[in-house]
């Protein structure tokens, strides 16, 4: 059987797989929003710590990354920062934020901020942000899963129609069974993914140098340009270093699909533990990463697209069953974030929107099937800004990133209270002045003195909230002890 | 604070000055590599630290 064969009809039997689970999910579920949006907040410790890796670790991770040590070398092992501070931020903020969701009923990110502000200005311009920036998070994952099932049926489906086929069928198991259908693919999905990575990279390092050693030995011998700052492009300056680190651990943990999930577990010591083990699951992933894009740089230089280059060396390498499986496991890693950037999308479209400004008071049914509307509505929108190829995957999360990073201010606000507070007008002001900036910094002026868009517009971002808030008036003393004390019973056991 | 100062370990300036050394090699990896991986593996025992102490 030729190896093409082989590799798409496991990506296939892989994406049954997930539909059965969709259904089964379908049959668990009772019709209500917090079941259907929110797992009906039970998530326990093994379900929620391969739903956050899985969705963290997307695309990206598996072509994205491999792509970038092929291109600018070891400068990307950065990533174990970003990985670390997405653990300790998960430990110091999880606990906090999924304190004020039980207690207040929150869904969304919005819901939060726009109770503790009192602001409805607030919750529409946080439920804007929230969508317009992980659409263009859907567009990354969409394309991914099309680069992979074009690559893996040699160029027999075309890109278009991959990403049509695997955009359908997250959307059709999100439909069937909600947040939970999303949960228990992602732990087939987290453990498949991790798997894959390490045993398609060990694989290809023993076959091409005869293992790990031998392959450093050849990187430093041939590119030797690989293995030093900035690296052969320039890119890794203190500066990209430093924006990336922050953009790629605040920014994709203030996006609406990761804070949900903190509002999903069972209870804030099971926050806590996630945050401690996170990052041995989301480093340890870049190990081979680096592997498969420095080897493959020796291998396989001049590749076109250097996000290619994993499913590029299975396909010359490794036998046909093997890269199915691996590549099953690539889809896995883009599938697992893609579900869960529409769903997060779906649940601020219906809550934030719909629920709160069109049909305050219809009945759980209701909203249920309009979420299962606007996920059919998300599919054609993704799918139609995925017509749109780039080549480096890994831009356009720190793009996205940039943009949830606007909300560090505000949410800060909230869990750590303090004797002065962000007002309303300071947390709208520091968000028009921070997105107007990013604008700048990204597009107009990119990463101006060498340090990333991100970290500008946050600065930006931060001034103005700060300073509008210093002469406007700030939340109610009753909204400030409501929340704030809830907040201090989490932390210190009993309100001060 | 050991989280914090482990951590500006593995951030510039010193990644750039410190440990940006192609020329050496520890076990057959790059200095650079290996240095980060043991930080890295640092900051997750302190995560873990706190967490049995229940900080």
């Amino acid at each position: 059987m030729e190896p093409w064969v082989v590799a798409t009809s496991l990506i296939f039997v892989y994406l049954l797989a997930t539909i059965v689970l969709g259904v089964v999910a379908n049959r668990r579920m009772t019709v209500d929003m917090e079941d259907f949006l929110l797992y009906g907040r039970k998530a326990g410790f093994i379900v929620l710590y391969l739903t956050v890796v899985a969705t963290f670790h997307s695309a990206f991770a598996f072509l994205g990354s491999g792509g970038f040590f092929y291109t600018h070398g070891i400068g990307f092992w950065a990533a174990g920062t970003w990985t670390l501070l997405v653990g300790a931020i998960t430990y110091v903020l999880g606990p906090r934020i999924w304190a004020l969701g039980k207690a207040f009923g929150y869904i969304t990110p919005a819901d939060m901020l726009a109770d503790f502000y009192e602001s409805e200005a607030v919750r529409v311009v946080v439920a804007i942000v929230s969508v317009v920036f992980t659409i263009l998070y859907i567009q990354v994952q969409a394309q991914g899963l099309g680069y992979i099932i074009n690559v893996a049926s040699g160029g027999r489906i075309s890109f278009e129609l991959g990403t049509l086929i695997l955009l359908v069928v997250a959307a059709a198991y999100l439909m069937a069974g909600g947040l939970r259908a999303v949960y228990w693919t992602d732990v087939i999905q987290g453990i498949w993914m991790y798997v894959a990575v390490w045993v398609g990279a060990m694989y290809l390092a023993y076959e091409l140098f005869g293992g790990p050693l031998e392959l450093w030995r050849q990187v430093q011998a041939q590119r030797p340009d690989l293995l030093s700052l900035p690296g052969p492009r320039g890119f890794f300056t203190p500066g990209m270093w430093i924006g990336m680190t922050i953009t790629l651990s605040f920014g994709i943990i203030f996006q609406p699909h990761m804070m949900i999930r903190y509002y999903t577990a069972v209870d804030a010591k099971t926050i806590k533990l996630l945050g401690a083990t996170t990052p041995i699951y989301l480093m340890t992933l870049y190990i081979p990463a680096a592997l498969v894009g420095l080897g493959g740089a020796v291998a396989m230089p001049g590749l076109e697209i250097p996000d290619q280059i994993f499913p590029e060396l299975l396909f010359a390498h490794a036998p046909p069953i093997l890269t199915g499986l691996i590549l099953a496991g690539a889809t896995a890693a883009a599938m697992s974030t893609l579900d869960s950037i529409l769903h997060a999308n779906m649940t601020v479209l219906t809550r934030d929107v719909y629920q709160r400004y069109f049909a305050p008071d219809a009945t759980q049914s209701h909203y249920v099937w309009v979420g299962r509307g606007f996920v059919a509505a998300l599919l054609v929108v993704g799918y139609v800004l995925s017509v749109q190829t780039f080549d480096f995957l890994v831009v356009l999360v720190t793009l996205s990133g940039a943009g949830a990073l606007q909300l560090m201010p505000a949410i800060l606000g909230v869990c750590f209270p303090g004797p002065r507070t962000l007002t309303r007008l300071g947390v709208l002001a520091g968000l028009f002045a921070g997105l107007a900036t990013l604008y700048v910094t990204l597009v107009v002026i990119p990463h101006p003195m060498g340090m990333h868009g991100g970290i500008w517009s946050l600065l930006v971002n931060s001034v103005a909230a700060v300073g509008v808030s210093a002469v406007t008036p700030g939340p109610s003393t009753a909204t400030l002890e409501r929340i704030h004390g809830e907040v201090e019973r989490q932390v210190y056991g009993s309100s001060t | 604070m050991s989280f914090v100062a482990l951590f500006f370990l593995a951030m510039p300036p010193i990644t750039h000055a410190l440990w940006d050394r192609p020329e050496s090699w520890i076990g057959g990896f790059p200095l650079f590599f290996v240095v980060l991986l043991a930080i890295y593996c640092a900051l997750v025992g302190v995560l873990v630290w706190a967490l049995r102490r229940g900080v």
